[in-house]
């Protein structure tokens, strides 16, 4: 949808509430008070959860909230080895928290040494191993490094030295750590074609795998699609991923995600049926749902067709949804989409439907509600037409005898067309063909 | 060698039977090349004393020779050549001159020439449209008098008399050039006419044409086949398949501003589109297609009325004015007005709440015209579907085009023969 | 140059067959190289317009040389009357028609032109409008607001005197529903053909 200048102020009003759809996510002013940091922070573990408080407060706009965040994160950097997120983390503090949150140089320096003598010793041995051919010993020596690197913040190198292990593993438990290792370095590094190739890698070993393995595997391929904007994909992903994720894949994704995610992509791509037997009726993701009431409820109220309260539910949790890593970017299209398929839905029994009526229930101006119907109208979405002068949408029954003198006329038409521009490009084919094979012959 | 009295004699004499003529097409024969040009200048008085409508093979040589001697033809004789040329184009034989056709393709040309050189290109129409007639073995034959015939209307302004040849089907082609300069000055006249979707068909059969080396005729075809598509359906179709790698490749890279147009035009904006063809107004008007240009530009208003009128039953003039980017209610009247008054919807417009009610069209598909509509459609679709079959079938029988299908497993060569295989069997 | 045809269609007031009848005698007169200075231009323009072949006429007037157009006033009238057309300046056709002095030859025709051309926009105003108020249908029709209330009454509109909005009656489509039966013969027969 276009929001341009002349979008009347009842319009600009119904977009600024958020509603609107299309328009880019500002990171501006919205109140982000609800966000408990500290609880929220605490869902996670390992690099992710730094990560996700730098994420935080780079984006929430509330000075204290920020601080907050990178207080969080500066403690928790310092007891583990990574000096260059230190620095940055440093940097973004700038001063405000006084000076026991600065610069630290000497345990960059403390650290840096002993990770220079860690890094060779684990080079050494590794060679030794090289050189011993001794291939579970390489194994592990490469995970060793990769583990270094990783917890060093140096990602690539960490990338490379998991992917080597993979030519000396022996049994399927092997592939499997290589997997799951692989993913997580992959999803922070933001390359998820990785992470889907390596979900099904590890799907593929022969033996049964745990069911813990089973769910976090489920859930790094529903985050892939997600990230990937294949919103249909991951709802499939995450709401069949197992209960048993439980907090173990802490260092990646929370329970309370899985249902966050799996509920809107589901809401965005999924038709009633599948709305009804994948998500509601399954016992199993209703686990997750318990856990975020709110989204629970959401779902319900779209599948009840109360489209108000479900856009209400919606608004309530936007602001903190444009605060998670993964969710942000996709926030917008997501909502969209879930709003569009909630005013097909709401037009779909009606062969009439006041404008006005359904301007309330979906909290907008009778004016925007034209817009997006006219748009919903072009795009072929809904199959009706829209009586302005009396603010009334009427739905559009195509006359089938009418439609099918149309199309045969039309197919004759284009028959006629193809097939005579066809006899002509065969006449010059052959034309040519002969001049080729019988020389030059004039006419 | 015989006298110029004695040949005269024989063409007097041997103009009868077939055999008659054949004989005297031997001594013609021998004749031409020596005697007939040296004399060309002198040849002028003899044609008195032949009959163009009798003696046709004759005249033809003698007049040939004179017309392409060099000579300054306005000095021939006293009399007008061009009308001499003229009026055996329209008497002669079809029969006879069909014996020596390049004799007569010859005479076409010098006619051509020097009416364009005269500056008087309606002089010629006449005579080459008789010309086209008197030299086609079928209607379906294209021949080299029908480009130069097409050139001629366009240079007269003469649009509508193109429209004689045009009317007919092409099927059988000598020149591949005189097919593309054939849908190329066609696609023009029909552009003219604003008969755009006959322009369509023209033009795209100059684009999609075989072809082993790009031509200036296609790149310039292509350019108006981009701006008659969006003027006609506002948007341009990407190549068909048969479409020969040589247009594929190199077609939109001598168009590219065209290309941009496109870009532009898919946006849907007015106000963008106009002042891209500003910037570029210098370009288009040096192809010649700045009108064309325009043309496109307007058709914006329409397209964007038009999908209106797939979303709303009604519509305030008002909001259709802004929605379009037109700037007063009364624009959007005189628009939609004009579209109605055009056939393009189906609409009435309510001066009173000043309101636009958008209706589907009318057309039941139960009145005897469109029954009858429907039959001839049917029977051309037969007749030509019973065409398509025997072509089918003469194919899989030529030598040739056996022994290419059995080599093609080790080279497929520049002819994709499956041109003649794919396409018509999903219509039978 | 034998104009005579010409003539004739004048005179019989047959107007429709005028301008094929024109197009093929200046191209035959062409092909002879007579001189054109006697041609009905006039004529032969306003024959176009009375088809409503715009783009012919266009074509027409921007073949014809400058002094031609210069030196003939009757021709360049009726070539405004053209502009008015392809412009659809509804309003200017009855001006530009009304404000010259036309010789008697041609006078009728002219007539004739009008008339036609009203017909076609009361229809097209019939077809186009539902409401429309009295100044723009006088505007349309070249007519005083009188005359034009009293011509659209008269085919069955109606008047709001207080508004001055007219209330357009649509006619009631007519369709001829005799059809030869051997085309339904044939119809049939192809039916028949697909379905065995």
């Amino acid at each position: 949808m276009d929001v341009e200048g002349e979008v009347p102020a009842a319009a600009a009003a119904a977009i600024a509430n958020g509603l609107g759809g299309g328009e880019e996510a500002s990171p501006a002013p919205f109140s982000a008070e609800q966000l408990d940091v500290e609880a929220y922070a605490a869902q996670y573990s390992g690099r992710t959860r730094l990560a996700r408080l730098v994420f935080v407060a780079d984006r929430c706009g509330v000075e204290a909230m920020q601080l907050e965040a990178l207080r969080m994160a500066y403690d928790e950097i310092k007891r583990g080895e990574d000096v260059q997120l230190h620095r940055d983390v440093a940097l973004k503090i700038n001063g405000r928290l006084g000076p026991r949150y600065g610069l630290d140089q000497a345990w960059v320096d403390t650290v840096s040494r002993r990770a220079e003598q860690r890094k060779e010793k684990l080079e050494n041995e590794l060679n030794g191993y090289r050189t011993n051919l001794i291939k579970e010993s390489i194994r592990m020596g490469y995970n060793d490094i990769g583990d270094f690197f990783y917890a060093h913040g140096q990602l690539s190198d960490a990338f490379k030295s998991y992917i080597r292990t993979r030519d000396y593993c022996t049994t399927s438990k092997h592939i499997v750590q290589m997997c799951m290792n692989v993913i997580l370095v992959s999803i922070e590094l933001g390359q998820f074609a990785h992470v889907s190739n390596y979900v099904s890698k590890a799907e593929q070993t022969p033996d049964s795998l745990d069911p813990i393995i089973v769910a976090k595997l489920r859930a790094a391929a529903g985050l892939a699609n997600l990230e990937t904007k294949k919103y249909k994909l991951a709802a499939r992903k995450f709401v069949e991923t197992g209960i048993e994720l439980g907090n173990n894949y802490s260092e990646v994704i929370a329970p309370q995600d899985v249902a966050v995610y799996g509920a809107l992509c589901a809401l965005a791509s999924f038709d009633r049926s599948d709305l009804k037997s994948k998500v509601i009726d399954n016992i199993n993701f209703r686990n997750f749902l318990e856990l975020v009431p709110e989204v629970r409820e959401l779902v319900n109220d779209f599948y009840a067709s109360r489209y108000g309260s479900c856009l209400g539910h919606l608004e309530k949790l936007k602001p903190n949804l444009l605060l998670d890593i993964h969710l942000h970017e996709h926030v917008e299209t997501l909502y969209t989409d879930i709003r569009h398929k909630a005013i097909i839905q709401y037009t779909l029994p009606f062969i009439s439907v006041d404008l006005n009526t359904m301007a309330t229930a979906f909290k907008t101006s009778v004016s925007m509600l034209e817009k997006e119907l006219a748009a919903l109208i072009t795009e072929n979405k809904i199959q009706a037409r829209i009586d302005s002068h009396n603010k009334i949408l009427y739905a559009r029954h195509a006359d089938q005898r009418n439609t099918t003198f149309q199309r045969v006329l039309q197919t004759g038409n284009e028959f006629e067309r193809d097939v005579k521009s066809m006899l002509l490009r065969a006449n010059l084919l052959k034309h040519e063909y002969s001049q080729r094979t019988s020389g030059s012959r004039k006419m | 060698m015989e006298s110029l009295e004695a040949l005269v004699a024989h063409i007097q004499g041997l103009s009868g039977s077939p055999e008659e003529v054949a004989h005297l097409h031997s001594l013609l024969k021998q004749a031409d090349g020596d005697s007939l040009r040296a004399h060309a200048s002198a040849l002028v008085p003899f044609l008195a004393h032949l009959s163009p409508g009798a003696h046709s093979l004759g005249y033809l040589y003698l007049l040939e020779a004179c017309a392409t001697s060099g000579a300054n033809l306005g000095d021939f004789g006293g009399g007008d050549f061009l009308v001499t040329m003229a009026d055996f184009l329209t008497a002669c034989s079809s029969d006879q001159i069909r014996l020596a056709p390049d004799k007569f393709l010859n005479v076409c040309r010098v006619l051509k020439d020097q009416v364009m050189q005269l500056n008087r290109p309606i002089r010629g129409i006449a005579p080459l449209r008789v010309a086209v007639r008197k030299i086609q073995a079928s209607p379906e034959q294209l021949t080299p008098v029908h480009a130069d015939y097409l050139l001629l209307c366009l240079l007269a302004k003469q649009y509508k008399a193109g429209l004689s040849v045009l009317e007919d089907d092409i099927f059988e082609v000598d020149q591949p050039k005189d097919l593309f300069l054939y849908c190329y000055y066609g696609g023009m006249i029909y552009i003219g006419l604003k008969k755009f979707p006959k322009a369509l068909e023209l033009l795209h059969n100059a684009v999609t044409a075989p072809m082993s080396s790009l031509n200036a005729i296609a790149v310039e075809a292509y350019k108006k086949y981009i701006l008659v598509s969006l003027i006609q359906n506002g948007q341009v179709p990407s190549f068909p398949k048969y479409t020969s790698a040589t247009a594929q490749r190199n077609l939109r890279n001598h168009a590219q501003i065209y290309v941009d147009l496109c870009t532009s035009y898919g946006n849907g904006r007015y106000s963008d589109l106009e002042i891209f063809i500003e910037s570029n107004a210098a370009v288009f008007q040096s192809d010649n297609n700045l009108g064309l240009v325009k043309q496109v530009l307007s058709s914006m208003y329409k397209r964007n009325i038009q999908r209106l009128t797939q979303t709303y039953l009604t519509l305030s003039l008002e909001d259709i004015a802004r929605s379009v980017q037109l700037e007063t209610p009364r624009d959007a009247e005189m628009h939609v007005l004009r579209m109605i008054e055009d056939g393009e919807i189906h609409a009435t417009i309510n001066q009173k709440d000043g309101m636009v009610s958008f209706h589907e069209d009318p057309e039941q598909y139960k009145s005897v015209e469109m029954v009858e509509h429907i039959d001839s459609s049917i029977q051309r679709l037969t007749a030509l579907s019973k065409k398509l079959a025997s072509i089918d079938e003469n194919m899989t029988c030529d030598p040739a085009y056996l022994l290419k299908v059995s080599s093609t497993g080790r080279d497929r060569g520049r002819f994709d023969y499956e041109d003649f295989d794919t396409v018509p069997h999903k219509y039978f | 140059m034998d104009l005579s045809a010409v003539q004739a269609s004048l005179s019989d007031k047959s107007y429709s067959s005028l301008a094929p009848l024109c197009d093929e005698l200046l191209l035959q007169a062409a092909s002879r190289g007579t001189t054109t200075d006697e041609w009905p231009y006039a004529v032969h323009l306003l024959a176009h317009l009375y088809l409503n072949d715009l783009n012919s006429a266009r074509f027409f007037w921007k073949s014809l040389p400058q002094e031609v157009k210069g030196a003939r006033p009757e021709l360049a009238a009726i070539w405004r009357i053209g502009q008015c057309l392809w412009n659809r300046d509804y309003a200017g056709v009855y001006t530009a028609a009304q404000g010259f002095e036309w010789g008697p030859d041609i006078a009728d025709f002219i007539a004739a032109f009008l008339e036609s051309y009203r017909q076609r926009i009361f229809q097209l105003l019939t077809s186009a409008y539902s409401t429309i108020t009295v100044a723009d249908v006088a505007h349309f029709m070249g007519m005083s607001e009188e005359d034009s209330t009293n011509y659209a009454v008269q085919n069955g509109w109606s008047l709001d005197a207080g508004t001055k909005m007219l209330t357009v009656k649509k006619p009631k489509a007519q369709t001829n529903q005799k059809l030869d039966a051997s085309k339904l013969q044939r119809l049939t027969e192809c039916v028949f053909h697909l379905e065995h």
